[in-house]
């Protein structure tokens, strides 16, 4: 069964300089979905810490995705690079207390092509659900 | 001498993380661990304070950092930098830029004017309330004197019919009688919203709003409950429905109540007027290309008041609109014109989004202005209208507090206010109704290159 029709709440950290228009973009699937899909938008992917991704899976993700821009593109240079260090660094850390580590996943967005986020998540949504509900859900405020 | 009219503010913290134009991305990877880092060093303790909101996942770093570059410029390692936010520069749309809308944030939390510090440095001149300067030439002296109370500046407005002449009988006594008339101690009326999410805390933080400020809200008949009844005497009453659905002890009570424009409205007011004669009917229209030539007709046939709508980008409803400043302009020289200018209150709003365009509306003709996207900026709305398509609120306003809601209106209220009075102040008017259609005090772009270039093109 694909991650939209297993009932998955997922989040999605991305940088913004992949998709000008993402403000706009990722509506239709925020209509779709309600809460079950969040979206964080970020300046760089370099932004993104453990702390970021922790709290989203105690706040009710099943699957969190971080999008980066494509290797060599980084608006900071070295931000999609450091992203990938901290995604794997925080899959350890989640692995230690018990969950899978392929609850976070790291996708870098195509090379070379404008990117639309709405059809990029939908790509990813539309993925085998390799993972079912996360048991941190529902047992945090 | 009345007392002077103030509002009081006070700090109303946001609920959420701002979203700062710029942002700071720090690398952790490769740092060197120096004894005395620069983090430890912020002035602001950006980095001691750091918190997390996981509702957006936004930290607190970029809204408490003041731009100092001071850890910019002093880690070894350069590992850390400042970058513009690209959700900062999405925010709201061409009209509703992020410079107003953080500047309304501003206002709401603080009370306060926002203050660049670094002189203008925006375009010479733009579209709408851009492309037009008020006269500065009182400025010489300390125009914050206005502000704080050492020179007497009204902001009163009346909104009702005016005599033109008294008339008296052969004993000498008064034999008209005067219409009633409404005193606002402040220029502006709280607008129904083109959109906002659902939910009762935006009304009543909005009604609490007008309570505080001792002026009005516009509330549709459909929207009134029970619990509203306690802001009777801050409610103008639009009428979407039967005026017979109304209870009779509303009716009575109400000292405001707008009808919409139809060819029978003087009719409808007539019949109002019979229940409460003490009522000031307003008559709500969409500004149009026909508005100056609709204006002039019921003024003739009785209007107390009209409240001209443009939409939510200060344009009428038209094919080639007009700006609200240039309509309002025509409507204002032809009831001169007629000879019946000051018999009627007018009301303007639609893309009222700065406290200058409600110094420069009023010099183009309008009496006082209906406020309302402002309103919801203040509760901390991004002008994003997902609530328009059906999506969840970013914010969550459907939750809002009213006590929270109305002292953030009262606030961004209060920083309008200083506004005004300093621009008063700088033009040496004393009298927020002397401003009225005092066109001759500003300038305007198109008038101006007009003048200057139009002979140019001349040949012979």
């Amino acid at each position: 069964m694909d991650q939209k029709n297993a009932g998955l709440n997922i989040s999605i950290f991305f940088c913004q300089q992949i998709d000008p228009n993402q403000d706009v973009n990722r509506r239709a699937l925020e209509r779709e979905l309600g809460n079950r899909i969040r979206f964080f938008p970020l300046p760089c992917s370099g932004r993104i810490d453990s702390l970021h991704l922790m709290r989203a899976l105690e706040s009710g993700a099943d699957k969190v995705y971080v999008i980066t821009c494509p290797e060599g593109a980084c608006h900071y240079r070295e931000g999609n690079m450091r992203a990938r260090k901290r995604v794997a660094y925080t899959q350890g850390l989640i692995e230690e207390i018990g969950l899978e580590g392929e609850r976070l996943e790291l996708i870098m967005a195509p090379a070379g092509l404008p990117v639309n986020i709405d059809e990029l998540a939908r790509d990813l949504l539309s993925s085998e659900a390799t993972t079912g509900p996360s048991p941190v859900r529902g047992k945090t405020a | 001498m009345p007392a002077k009219y103030h509002i009081h503010t006070a700090q109303a913290a946001n609920r959420f993380q701002l979203i700062t134009r710029s942002g700071v991305i720090a690398w952790e990877e490769g740092c060197l661990k120096c004894p005395s880092c620069v983090k430890k060093a912020c002035v602001y303790k950006v980095y001691e304070k750091r918190g997390i909101d996981s509702r957006q996942m936004l930290e607190s770093l970029d809204s408490v950092c003041k731009d100092c570059f001071r850890c910019v410029q002093g880690c070894p390692k350069q590992l850390i930098q400042k970058g513009f936010n690209p959700s900062y520069k999405a925010l709201g749309d061409h009209y509703w830029t992020p410079e107003i809308i953080s500047g309304l944030w501003y206002q709401a939390e603080a009370g306060r004017i926002p203050v660049s510090g670094g002189g203008y440095g925006g375009a010479f001149s733009g579209p709408g309330f851009d492309a037009m300067w008020t006269d500065m030439s009182e400025i010489v002296r300390p125009t914050r004197d206005g502000i704080h109370g050492r020179e007497y500046i009204s902001t009163t407005t009346d909104i009702g019919r005016k005599l033109m002449a008294l008339e008296f009988d052969e004993t000498g006594a008064l034999s008209v009688t005067p219409p009633p008339v409404v005193e606002i101690p402040l220029p502006l009326l709280l607008d129904m919203l083109p959109w906002s999410p659902p939910g009762m805390g935006i009304k009543l933080a909005i009604l609490e709003g007008a309570k505080s400020l001792g002026t009005f809200a516009i509330i549709r008949q459909s929207d009134f409950t029970p619990a509203m009844k306690e802001y009777l005497s801050n409610i103008a009453l639009y009428i979407d429905g039967q005026v017979s659905d109304i209870e009779p002890s509303v009716l009575s009570a109400l000292r405001l109540i707008e009808l919409p424009y139809s060819k029978e409205v003087i009719a409808a007011q007539n019949t109002l007027k019979i229940t409460n004669s003490g009522l000031v009917t307003i008559i709500r229209m969409d500004l149009s290309p026909d508005s100056a030539e609709e204006v002039v007709r019921l003024t003739k046939e009785g209007a107390e008041a009209i409240h001209l709508v443009a939409d939510e980008y200060g344009l009428e409803k038209s094919d080639r609109p007009l700006f609200i400043k240039e309509r309002t302009r025509d409507i204002h020289l032809r009831l001169v014109e007629a000879g019946v200018r000051d018999q009627i209150t007018l009301i303007s709003g639609g893309g009222i989004a700065m406290a200058e365009h409600v110094a420069k509306q009023i010099i183009c003709g309008s009496d006082l202005l209906s406020v309302d996207i402002p309103l919801l900026i203040a509760m901390e709305c991004r002008v994003c209208r997902r609530c328009k398509e059906g999506i969840a609120c970013p914010v969550e306003l459907e939750g809002v507090d009213p006590v929270w809601g109305a002292s953030r209106i009262r606030n961004l209220m209060a920083g309008w206010h200083n506004q005004l009075l300093e621009i008063l102040g700088a033009m040496g008017i004393r009298e927020v109704k002397r401003l009225r259609g005092e066109m001759g005090r500003a300038m305007f772009f198109e008038d101006l290159e007009k003048d200057i270039f139009a002979t140019l093109g001349r040949r012979g």
